[in-house]
């Protein structure tokens, strides 16, 4: 019988008996007792080995106060998780787009980012989605226009489905079929840069023309989603008795005039929307002056504006751009632009909604001062309370602002059918509250419409966008979409869309 | 080889000059202040025989007074004469590059002299001529005819220091010229050494240590050094003749070693009469200068020498074991990093900076596990974290089963490195790792256990516990069960007993690499761990037997990538061992298939190891001359040959130059396969050294449209700065990182060059030599040749399922600190000067050791190329290096300054 220790996990036990003419089990059952190792997983390091049950212990020369060196582990054991991890590796593209929720970008073909702009500033709209797969041609007909809305819808699709950059060679084709201007080649046979504003515009036409209207309103995707309407007054300036021309149009898009004298996007609007004419006056029987000013009196669901930065310059034969800085509104009350009769309507929904926002702002600053309250008062507390006191009091507010957020979502659940006008309820695609949000801008870098960089801009969630650079596509936040307002050699908003806040 | 020539030429004898000599004088006394007929004089007249002054006429006439006097047949004067000849000579003082006066006025005479001394009859008045003669002769005496020497031989045998500094040193010349001609001519030489040895004292008590050890180096009795050395002269010696060695052909080399350490002994200065030991691989030497060495705190420092070189020798002391053991690595080096506050572990998004890179893709964003990134991250977390035996990924918390998801997160064979991991993170550290590691013995899956098993090994590498723990726990593993646990354990075994020279283990092993029934990988893989256990030591039949596995494994076996290791495994043997491996050679070019050119450019290659033998290195060039078709041949000797360059040239500076250079022509005009070795060869050749010119080469390298030398380079980036946190290679690390966001494996390989760069967190060095860059640890070597092997194919074994391969960095790692320790082994903090090591070979007086130095408090962290010195005298070191461990004795003469 020997007096040894045992060392463990830098451990050390000391004071153990090894009975040398036992069998190991008795020492391993001791070391157990001290140490929690089950002894089948112990493992005792001696000369050449490990203590096995039928080591013999008087062979090992065993010395008084003699220090084994143990392996082992108490307790439980490591598990695999429940479910086996599924690596990035083992995807397919699709299952891998989906998981990374990073949308595939387009390739460049060869100067064809204004292409590939519009086309990803477009896809933000669910609806067109949905109308574009409704719509049944295919791409081997005759009619260039169907081909091209049908490559498009096979796009978006495929997009849908990968996660690589794609090429979008089919539509680029049927494009450059339906109008032959995007075909034009430069120096080298490279394709020239377009105005990317024309692709969007021509774009726009075919889809009104082609994508199948609606069953329920019998509207086609653009006429319902995409236009507005714009009643204008004609007046005379020096015949004021003379009775004004009321007239309605449809739009749509809205342009905005850049004048040394703008600064912020709906300025450039208003001056848009008054126009001054001159024109033969009946009354007077000659030429006179004339202003027309437009209101607008539906506003579509999504609404795009169109920046007017580019100008002719005959002097040197070029497409000018305007750099001036423009600012444009992440959030957007649009209802200036609108007639009395639309702000009308307008008007009950717009008051609950100030309501709505002014109570959620008055409740965020009550539990901030709570809270601000409470980490003074805890902090006070935890010197002389024990131990737990201070997560007893940090619990109670949290309770209570639990429990008023419980009470929230009753306040917040108002019937909004009660304070939206009824016409407008009525009419599937039009903007119910004149309130908008920004969902895409579509960028131009460069001196000129012929040369530069177009680029996509596209909102993914809360102060999180996404940057289409052709096949490169990048997470940005709301202040570097703020920061495309122009002024400089940056990329500048040219096209943007707005999309119509949702009623929560 | 320092030894000039400082022969003064003299103009042939012409019987005017003399006359001529007189007519310039003439005028030169009427024209003193003239310049311009100065001027005219110094055209007409020889430099050397001008005579300006009244006073030089007065010695010249004195002079050839004193000569007439010898030529006269009174012998009663030729006795004042010569003495007064004698005190002239001996009394003029002379500027380095003039003749001293009366030598130049005697210049006429000297023939005339020289017959006179003919002319006499044996007698002490002759030899004393005989002495004056000697010494006009190493002015006048024709080239080549060593007259200086003839005359000293027969003169007095007066001391020859008399005579001044330059006379000796033109004798020492001499003496080497006639006794090359008497050897070749077999004569007897005795004389010759009589002389040297008269001579060598006045040498070395002159500031003139390297023409001491020139001259009997001539005479090729550099083993007579030691009786003339005391403790003013021995550093200087020693430090000359030790540098002197790698210029140096065997086998003086060797003996410039053994007479350095004899000296050294003499002196009782133990340190670095066992560097020395080391360096000559002698084990013997090694065992005898410590056992020997009687002061027991001096012998815990030659332990820790010993333990950083992971030379194990027994000893019943256990203070002194633990010395030898490095028992206590981990603890000190934990207390470095509390020092340093590096405690924290990192994650390897703290490394990696992803913010900083450019691009940022949905990859980093963490919402799905991608499998290569994961086993980046494994490795990366274990560089960093290396040794601290703490990590946030693999150890979080003790109880709950979080810390096993980390490994689920890896898959299949990413899951062995993952586990493995642990062994790294508890590096040296074998308690506290081994209890780490258990819980994954039990696994069910085989991966995992495997992994375990390498870790076990992992962990031991470097360490000694009291038993022999490694072997202990993985020997039951080794010879049956699953194929991979079986491979892991073996590896670890290699690993924790690399350099350890263990017969018992060569009988566990052999077995496996001689059986032919089994794959190629486990054979390979165990005559790796051969290697990395007798690494330089080949006295045994483990050469022999994988020999004869290579000569009698089918093709099919040996075409199999594994087979390399097999090679590299045979080569480790004779690391080190140069003319050695000749016989080893011969047998290895009999084997048919193209592995016998691989290992013989391999064995070559690692015999001459840190040689910077020249030689070797334009024979590895030649092999890579040839333009190989692949397809028809193999080439793969050729990226060893590169490989080669690099390692022959290590740790000497002037090689690492040159192959620098070699290696630009290499990447220009070479085939891919030395292409995708030379970036390889370079991370082989600066290990932990990030010189700029370097590092450009290689981000250049990096972008290489040759993936597998981008590879290549990435995975060299990663070596070059390894440990040093340099943070111009981090900048260009985070770039690569943005431009192959999309190439997962350039990534994975970036991501690891990341995790080496920051290996412990910048605390660490894989650089193989140690010990002021004298010494080289073979298992380092060893360590890091396994490595880089890897990446000869790295489809197979980095990028395939083998990277757990790259854990054998484990042996070459080790902190890069000065730890000073007191009498009780307890850390002591001291002030030391740490700057950029000085070379002071040669240099009179005591010149600085180290430039551009900053002040520290130990302990500190020293880089590639730095040296430490004690900035007060409060303490005495009892190492002669500053490195890793360093004992301090109190100064008893040091005198607290007032504050």
């Amino acid at each position: 019988m020997v007096k040894v220790s045992v060392k463990w996990s830098g451990k050390k036990f000391d004071d153990l008996d090894l009975d040398v003419n036992e069998s190991p089990e008795l020492f391993k059952n001791q070391i157990y007792s001290v140490t929690g190792v089950p002894p089948e997983r112990q493992k005792i390091m001696i000369k050449g080995g490990t203590m096995k049950d039928d080591t013999d212990l008087s062979k090992l020369t065993v010395k008084e106060g003699h220090t084994f060196m143990m392996m082992g582990t108490a307790g439980e054991l490591p598990k695999p998780p429940p479910e086996p991890v599924v690596f990035l590796e083992d995807m397919s593209d699709k299952q891998l787009a989906q998981a990374l929720d990073i949308p595939a970008g387009l390739e460049n073909l060869g100067n064809t980012c204004y292409m590939n702009a519009t086309l990803q500033s477009l896809r933000v709209m669910p609806e067109l989605h949905t109308a574009l797969n409704r719509y049944q041609g295919g791409i081997t007909g005759m009619d260039t226009r169907g081909n091209l809305t049908a490559s498009l819808r096979d796009l978006y699709k495929q997009l849908n489905n990968t996660s690589e950059g794609f090429p979008p060679l089919i539509f680029w084709q049927m494009l450059r079929q339906a109008f032959p201007q995007f075909s034009q080649s430069g120096a080298g046979g490279m394709p020239m840069q377009q105005d990317a504003e024309e692709c969007w515009g021509e774009l726009i036409s075919v889809l009104r023309a082609k994508l199948p209207s609606d069953e329920a309103s019998n509207q086609s995707f653009v006429d319902q989603y995409m236009t507005g309407q714009i009643t204008s007054e004609l007046k005379c300036l020096e015949a004021p008795e003379e009775q004004s021309v009321i007239d309605t149009e449809t739009f749509s898009k809205l342009d905005c005039h850049i004048s040394i004298s703008t600064n912020f996007m709906q300025n450039g609007i208003l001056d848009s929307l008054k126009q001054d004419i001159e024109k033969h006056s009946t009354t007077l029987d000659r030429t006179a002056q004339y202003q027309k000013i437009s209101k607008v009196s539906r506003l579509p669901k999504y609404l795009v504006v169109h920046f007017i930065r580019f100008f002719w310059k005959p002097s040197e034969r070029v497409r000018a751009k305007i750099l001036r800085k423009v600012k444009f509104p992440l959030d957007w009350d649009a209802t200036e632009l609108c007639t009395e009769e639309l702000q009308n309507k307008y008007s009950k929904v717009k008051a609950k909604l100030r309501e709505v926002e002014d109570s959620k702002l008055e409740q965020e600053r009550e539990t901030k001062k709570r809270k601000m309250k409470n980490e003074i008062e805890g902090e006070g507390e935890g010197d002389s309370a024990h131990k737990d006191g201070p997560e007893e009091t940090a619990s109670t507010p949290k309770e209570s602002t639990s429990s008023a957020m419980d009470t929230d979502p009753k306040k917040d659940s108002v019937d909004w059918s009660q304070y939206v006008d009824e016409s407008l309820a009525n009419d599937a695609g039009a903007n119910v509250t004149g309130q908008y949000e920004l969902c895409s801008v579509l960028t131009h870098v460069g001196r000129s419409a012929d040369s530069g960089h177009y680029i996509s801009w596209v909102k993914k969630g809360a102060n999180e966008w996404l940057k289409y650079d052709d096949d490169k596509v990048s997470i940005v936040k709301d202040e570097d979409i703020q920061r495309l307002d122009g002024g400089g050699d940056w990329p500048m908003a040219y096209i943007v869309l707005y999309r119509a806040k949702q009623l929560d | 080889m320092a030894k000039e020539e400082v022969k003064e030429k003299t103009p042939s004898q012409n019987p005017e000059s003399s006359e001529k000599d007189q007519t310039t004088t003439n005028k030169n006394a009427k024209n003193k202040n003239d310049k311009k007929d100065n001027q005219e004089d110094e055209l007409v007249s020889f430099p050397n025989v001008k005579i300006t002054s009244e006073e030089d006429q007065q010695l010249k006439s004195e002079l050839e007074m004193l000569v007439e006097r010898l030529k006269e047949n009174n012998v009663e004067l030729h006795r004042p004469a010569l003495d007064s000849l004698c005190t002239l000579i001996r009394t003029s003082t002379s500027s380095m590059t003039s003749v001293p006066k009366p030598l130049k006025f005697l210049r006429p005479h000297y023939r005339e002299l020289e017959d006179v001394h003919a002319s006499w009859s044996e007698s002490a008045n002759k030899h004393f001529l005989a002495d004056i003669l000697s010494v006009l002769a190493m002015t006048y005496s024709d080239e080549g005819k060593n007259e200086s020497l003839k005359y000293r031989l027969i003169g007095t045998n007066e001391e020859a220091g008399l005579w001044g500094h330059e006379y000796v040193r033109h004798l020492s010349t001499e003496i080497g010229q006639v006794f090359a001609q008497r050897v070749e001519n077999e004569e007897p030489t005795d004389d010759l050494m009589k002389l040297a040895l008269e001579i060598v004292p006045f040498f070395l008590k002159h500031n003139a240590e390297a023409d001491a050890v020139d001259l009997l180096l001539e005479l090729e009795a550099i083993h007579q050094l030691p009786q003339f050395i005391d403790k003013e002269t021995y550093a200087r010696v020693c430090l000359y003749m030790v540098s002197c060695v790698p210029l140096l052909v065997a086998p003086d080399d060797s003996a410039f070693l053994k007479t350095a350490h004899t000296i050294y002994r003499k002196l009782d200065k133990f340190p670095e009469a066992i560097t020395l030991a080391i360096k000559m691989g002698d084990r013997e030497l090694i065992e005898e200068d410590f056992e020997s060495c009687q002061d027991p705190l001096v012998k815990k420092q030659l332990a820790f020498l010993l333990a950083r070189q992971q030379i194990y020798l027994e000893v019943e002391d256990s203070d002194l074991a633990e010395c030898l053991n490095n028992t206590h690595l981990s603890e000190h080096f934990i207390s470095l990093a509390r020092e340093l506050d590096v405690l924290e572990p990192k994650t390897p998004e703290d490394i990696y900076k992803s913010h900083l890179e450019n691009i940022r893709t949905g990859y980093s964003s963490g919402s799905v596990d991608s499998a290569r990134q994961n086993l980046a991250s494994t490795f990366v977390n274990a560089f960093v974290n290396g040794g601290f035996g703490k990590d946030k990924l693999m150890t979080t918390e003790e109880d709950s089963n979080s810390n096993a998801s980390w490994i689920y997160k890896n898959k299949d064979h990413g899951m062995l490195s993952a586990t493995a991991s642990l062994g790294l993170i508890h590096l040296w550290d074998v308690e506290n790792g081994l209890t780490a590691v258990d819980k994954y013995l039990y696994s069910g899956e085989d991966n995992i256990k495997a992994g375990a098993l390498l870790a076990i090994g992992m962990l031991n590498s470097g360490v000694r516990g009291d038993g022999d723990y490694a072997y202990a726990l993985l020997k039951d593993y080794v010879e049956e069960g699953n194929v991979t646990c079986r491979v892991t354990s073996i590896f670890g075994i290699g690993l924790a007993n690399a350099g350890s020279a263990r017969e018992d283990l060569a009988e566990l092993l052999l077995p496996i690499v001689s059986d032919s029934t089994l794959s190629m990988e486990l054979s390979a893989v165990a005559a790796l761990a051969l290697g990395l256990i007798f690494v330089g030591s080949y006295e045994n039949d483990v050469p022999s037997t994988i020999i004869q596995t290579m000569m009698e494994r089918d093709d099919v076996h040996l075409n199999d990538p594994w087979s390399r290791y097999l090679s590299l495994g045979l080569a480790l043997l004779y690391l080190g061992k140069q003319d050695a491996v000749d016989a080893t050679i011969e047998t290895v070019k009999t084997i048919e298939h193209h592995i016998g050119k691989q290992t013989e450019v391999l064995l070559e290659v690692l015999a001459y190891a840190g040689t910077g033998n020249v030689l070797k290195v334009q024979s590895m060039l030649h092999h890579c001359n040839d333009h190989i078709n692949k397809e028809k041949e193999d080439d793969l000797h050729q990226a060893y040959a590169v490989l080669g360059v690099a390692l022959i040239a290590m740790g000497d500076d002037i090689g690492t130059e040159m192959s620098l250079r070699t290696f630009n022509h290499l990447m220009h005009y070479g085939e891919p396969v030395i292409r995708r070795a030379v970036p390889l060869a370079l991370g082989l050749l600066c290990t932990s050294n990030p010189l700029l010119s370097v590092l450009d080469t290689l981000s250049k390298y990096s972008h290489d449209n040759d993936s597998d030398v981008a590879i290549s380079a990435i995975f060299a980036m990663g070596l070059v700065g390894a440990g040093t946190n340099n943070a111009r290679l981090a900048q260009m690390l985070r770039q690569l990182a943005s431009y192959y966001h999309k190439e997962p494996n350039s990534l994975f390989l970036v991501r690891i060059a990341q995790g080496l760069l920051h290996m412990g967190k910048g605390t660490m060095t894989i650089n193989p030599y140690h010990t002021d860059r004298q010494l080289m640890s073979p298992a380092a070597v060893a360590g890091l040749l396994t490595s880089i092997l890897a990446f000869t194919d790295s489809k197979t074994f980095i990028l395939g399922k083998n990277h757990w391969l790259l854990y054998s960095i484990a042996t070459a790692m080790y902190p890069r600190f000065l730890i000073t320790l007191d009498e009780d082994l307890k850390p002591v903090p001291a002030t030391v000067r740490v700057g950029q090591a000085v070379d002071v070979v040669g240099q009179a007086g005591r010149p600085k050791t180290i430039t551009g130095f900053q002040t520290h408090s130990t302990p500190v962290l020293l880089a590639h190329s730095e040296r430490a010195e004690l900035a007060t005298e409060k303490y005495i070191s009892l190492a002669h290096v500053l490195e890793g461990f360093v004992l301090l004795k109190r100064n008893p003469d040091y005198m607290e300054e007032d504050e």
